[in-house]
């Protein structure tokens, strides 16, 4: 296959308009990576197993490595760098920090992420609710506690 | 045994900051996607390269074509070994130990494959994407040979794994101390079972990665590497290439995970430095994650034939181990084959006092992944034997699983104690460990509730398993325990004019924060504020200290030992500078919390960066001869093993229809003497059992017996999820070491290497009312049902 063979692409990242020239081929993970330059979406195992390239499209948590550049064109996309509170952590980030959510880091986007799309759908969630939902996400650090403590802080600080 | 100087003491700590559960430093760059890992780095020009891996368990390779490839879009290069072999031989590995075997990997199968996955060629491309259809279109005329799988057949076998080997044994060794025949035949009850271990991975989030670059108007190789041991790396590399350690860098940046699996040098790596030298360009190759679950090194693949015998009062008499270790097709570097067999061996007795050993391990090579390092590395499966057989005893004598480990536990009154394999425990919580495991299970209750269960036909079952761990592992302990290897660490420690800290260390972190533990010790050290202090671990071999980076629980112990070894001279410095200026003896003046004041008379006190700031500037504040420089630079190579201790115990329900099991509850009792973060050995103990949860119920690099792996991806080899592992009870104990620095001690590994037992012998509690006992792991539904359901 060609490399001249791209595709017009058109979205919206964290609120900022990106346009940008992809081979069809390529993951939307690695549209954000390689194209935009937004390193923090990881790529784990490219099997959509894992949970650490999880981004929002349009709100929902979706693997980044199992959806098309070109599928996003026209959506709202958030990725760990959206956030931020400018150059502060957010409430979430902090929590991770308070709990020791995260040892190294690799796959920590996936869960803040996954978390935020929970939050979302359902700002109260119960333990066992946060532990479940967050069972769509690999971590081969933290053993998952400390992870399910902090999105419980911040889902009992919210409610 | 072998005792090598010189051996290090580390200046006595005042604690703040140590023993605060401090909030990580590094944790903003990670929490907000800036940090850097291999992946993300951009180097510019980059070309990026793959493997074509062997299908084949076993072939003779008979040709390559890589015609169509080479003539494929954007590509620049494809190599197999005919192009490698000239370069560098590859990965040679072996150990200072008689008998040993050594083996050559090439850095790309040369005539004949080994292992499904093997590099058998590479292919540089200008994307990911174009390097994967080029080397999908190279063709290769294999023939495939007898693989040789199982590891206990390839002892005797008389097909060889690897034809540069006489046979497929690696090593084989053997001690008999005192007169163990002699003990298990008066033994009044004598236990004994095979214990088939699978074989396992590391397998961090983050997979293998590295950039190799060349400059040849400098003629410096650069290799950015997610490695866990930089230093050693370079060392490595010189050897294997033949490249002058001085003309090569390498870079680690944030590594997402390791495990042990990260401390180790490949053939990919190698192949990406030839190439890029080769094509002057930056090459990049990102691994995916089949290419890392067959061929990123495996773990764990043990057999155990262990028998213990006790005395009518349930005292350990003797104990019988041997010991078949699966090395796969070649040794790896710097572990080698024999990681899992000696490692076994290594601490066979553990916190037990044994009188009379026997003790083979034998170490094979298969046609498999190269074995490699893996937390809690030969420890984790002489663990499930040996804390099986101590249950199994137990119900033969009539006595709790707490009790007969009270009576066989090295006790309180025989510190120093030096084992019969000649291991010196300074000290140690080991009788306390069963106690506060025991009252924090409620054990009568757990009885209670166990019966009233049985008769509902549910299966409850608790099970225990008690350890130590050698930890700061340095030149005492690796002669100690046969690897006969020399290993150090090194920082340094520079206070600037204005009193604030930079300390540079050759510990890496692959996730255990030693950025926030070490600057805790720096900042105790020289009595400063943590804000103050800085450490930069291992990220370049061009600016930080040499030393073997971070393995083997001994990145606190060392790191720690190295800075407080370092910082002295500093803080003498700066005290004898401050008496000077205060015009009193250097005794009389105290260094905390960034002041040094007269004793007793805070209000005669100088700010830290006052001094310091005197020693750079003004000439006339210090001593005539000091040198007017504040930087420091010290090893450390601990003179007494460091051992940690604890325990776990579990309790877990198992449904006889489906085969499930549902933990209820994980008590983890840990010493590790004093505690640096408590909040980071908390997450260090959770991560361990988790992965011990994976060892013990869901992960297996299977291999079929034409050597095909049957787990290549997610999908397959399954790793715990949020919903498989518990919440966790966490109990410290604290007896500093006599010795280590500040009375640290290492614990990366302990979960790993302990709680695979405790699971196992939670499931075979509960299997108790059917007579029958699993042995073979993974316990998958399907063993369970063997037995509850036949």
């Amino acid at each position: 296959m060609s490399t001249a063979t791209r595709t017009a692409v058109s979205f919206t990242v964290n609120g900022t308009t990106h346009e940008a020239l992809v081979e069809p081929r390529v993951t939307l993970a690695d549209v954000l990576r390689d194209e935009l330059g937004l390193t923090g979406t990881k790529v784990g195992c490219e099997q959509g197993v894992c949970g650490a390239c999880t981004v929002l499209v349009d709100g929902e948590a979706v693997r980044s490595c199992l959806m098309l550049g070109v599928q996003a064109t026209d959506s709202s996309i958030t990725t760990v760098e959206g956030l931020s509170d400018g150059p502060a952590l957010g409430p979430l980030q902090q929590a991770f920090q308070r709990h020791h959510a995260l040892q190294c880091g690799f796959c920590t986007a996936g869960f803040l992420i996954s978390t935020t799309a929970l939050l979302a759908d359902n700002p109260s969630p119960s333990r066992e609710q946060i532990r479940e939902s967050l069972s769509s996400s690999l971590c081969r650090c933290t053993g998952y506690q400390t992870i399910i403590d902090a999105v419980e802080d911040v889902a009992g600080a919210g409610s | 045994m072998t005792v090598v100087e010189p051996h290090h003491v580390a200046p006595p700590l005042n604690p703040q900051l140590v023993g605060k559960s401090v909030e990580r430093t590094e944790d903003p760059g990670l929490l907000s996607g800036r940090a850097e890992y291999i992946a993300d780095l951009v180097v510019p020009g980059a070309l990026h390269a793959a493997f074509f891996r062997s299908p084949h368990g076993h072939a003779r390779i008979t040709t390559i074509d890589t015609a169509a490839a080479a003539a494929a879009p954007g590509v620049h290069l494809v190599w197999t070994a005919a192009n490698t072999a000239p370069l560098s031989d590859g990965i040679a590995a072996s150990l200072p130990i008689d008998g040993m075997k050594p083996t050559v990997q090439p850095v790309l199968a040369d005539g004949t494959a080994r292992f499904v996955g093997e590099p058998l060629a590479v292919v540089v491309a200008d994307s990911p994407h174009l390097a994967e259809d080029a080397r999908d279109l190279i063709v290769a005329d294999l023939e495939p040979l007898e693989a040789i799988i199982d590891t206990e057949a390839a002892v005797e076998a008389t097909g060889r794994a690897n034809d540069t080997l006489e046979d497929n044994v690696i090593l084989d060794s053997e001690r008999v101390l005192g007169d163990p025949d002699g003990g298990l035949a008066d033994a009044a009850v004598r236990v004994s079972d095979r214990f088939v271990n699978q074989r396992y991975a590391a397998v961090p989030i983050e997979t293998r990665g590295c950039i190799g670059d060349y400059d040849w108007s400098t003629g410096k190789l650069t290799l950015w590497s997610s490695t866990q041991m930089p230093h050693f790396f370079r060392t490595m590399l010189s050897g294997q290439l033949g490249v002058p350690e001085h003309k090569i860098e390498v870079i680690a940046p944030r590594v997402g995970g390791g495990f042990g699996a990260k401390a180790c040098l490949f053939p990919e790596e190698l192949a990406i430095l030839l190439v890029a030298r080769e094509l002057g360009r930056p090459v990049r190759w990102i691994e995916d994650r089949r290419e890392n679950l067959l061929s990123a090194s495996h773990a764990k693949q043990q057999v155990n034939e262990m028998e213990l015998g006790f005395s009518a009062d349930g005292k350990l008499v003797a104990l019988a181990n041997r010991v078949v270790g699966d090395g796969g097709a070649y040794n790896s570097l710097p572990w080698t084959a024999v990681v899992e067999a000696m490692g076994a061996s290594g601490n066979i007795t553990s916190v037990y006092d044994v009188p009379k050993l026997r003790d083979r391990h034998i170490t094979v090579a298969t046609n498999k992944c190269p074995t490699g390092a893996y937390r809690g590395i030969g420890w984790t499966a002489p663990q499930i034997a040996r804390e099986g057989l101590m249950e199994r005893a137990a119900r033969e004598l009539g006595i709790s699983p707490f009790e007969i480990r009270r009576r066989n536990v090295v006790q309180p009154e025989q510190f120093p104690y030096t084992t019969i394999t000649g291991l010196e425990y300074t000290e140690g919580s080991y009788r306390e460990s069963v106690d506060a495991l025991e009252e924090a299970v409620g054990y009568e209750a757990f009885l209670e509730r166990q019966r009233a269960g049985r008769e509902h036909g549910r299966l409850l079952g608790l099970g225990v398993s008690i350890f130590n761990e050698i930890t700061g592992i340095a030149t005492r302990a690796c002669f100690d325990t046969g690897f006969n290897v020399t290993t150090h660490d090194t920082s340094t420690v520079r206070m600037e004019p204005s009193g604030t800290v930079t300390v540079t260390t050759s510990i890496t972190s692959q996730g255990q924060g030693q950025e926030t533990t070490l600057a805790q010790v720096a900042a105790d050290s020289l009595g400063v504020a943590l804000e103050n202090v800085v450490v930069t671990t291992a990220s370049s071999t061009n600016t930080t200290t040499y030393g073997m980076g971070t393995w083997g629980s001994r990145g606190a112990v060392l790191g720690a030992g190295s800075i407080m070894r370092a910082s002295e001279p500093i803080r003498e410095k700066l005290l004898r500078t401050a008496a000077l200026m205060l015009e009193v003896a250097t005794e009389d003046l105290t260094l905390e919390n960034g002041t040094i004041s007269v004793t007793g008379a805070p209000d005669r006190s100088l700010a830290v960066g006052d001094v310091a700031g005197a020693i750079y500037f003004a000439a006339e504040a210090r001593p005539p001869d000091m040198d007017p420089t504040l930087e420091s630079t010290a090893t450390y190579d601990g003179a007494e093993l460091a051992y940690s201790n604890g325990g776990q115990a579990v309790i877990l329900e198992l449904d006889p229809g489906t085969g499930l099991v549902e933990i209820e509850k994980v008590v983890i009792v840990e010493d590790c003497g004093t505690v640096i973060n408590p909040m980071i050995v908390e997450g260090q103990l959770r991560g361990g059992v988790a992965q011990a949860i994976g060892g013990v119920f869901l992960e297996h690099m299977a291999y079929d017996e034409q050597g095909q792996l049957l787990s290549t991806t997610f999908l397959d080899y399954l790793l715990p999820s949020a919903t498989d592992v518990p919440d966790m009870e966490i109990i410290h104990l604290e007896t500093p070491s006599r010795s280590s620095p500040g009375g640290i001690k290492g614990m990366g590994e302990s979960s790993m290497l302990s709680t695979p037992a405790a699971i196992v012998n939670a499931v075979n509690d509960a299997l108790v009312p059917f007579g029958r006992a699993i042995t073979e792991l993974p316990i998958t539904p399907d063993r369970v049902l063997e037995i509850t359901a036949p």
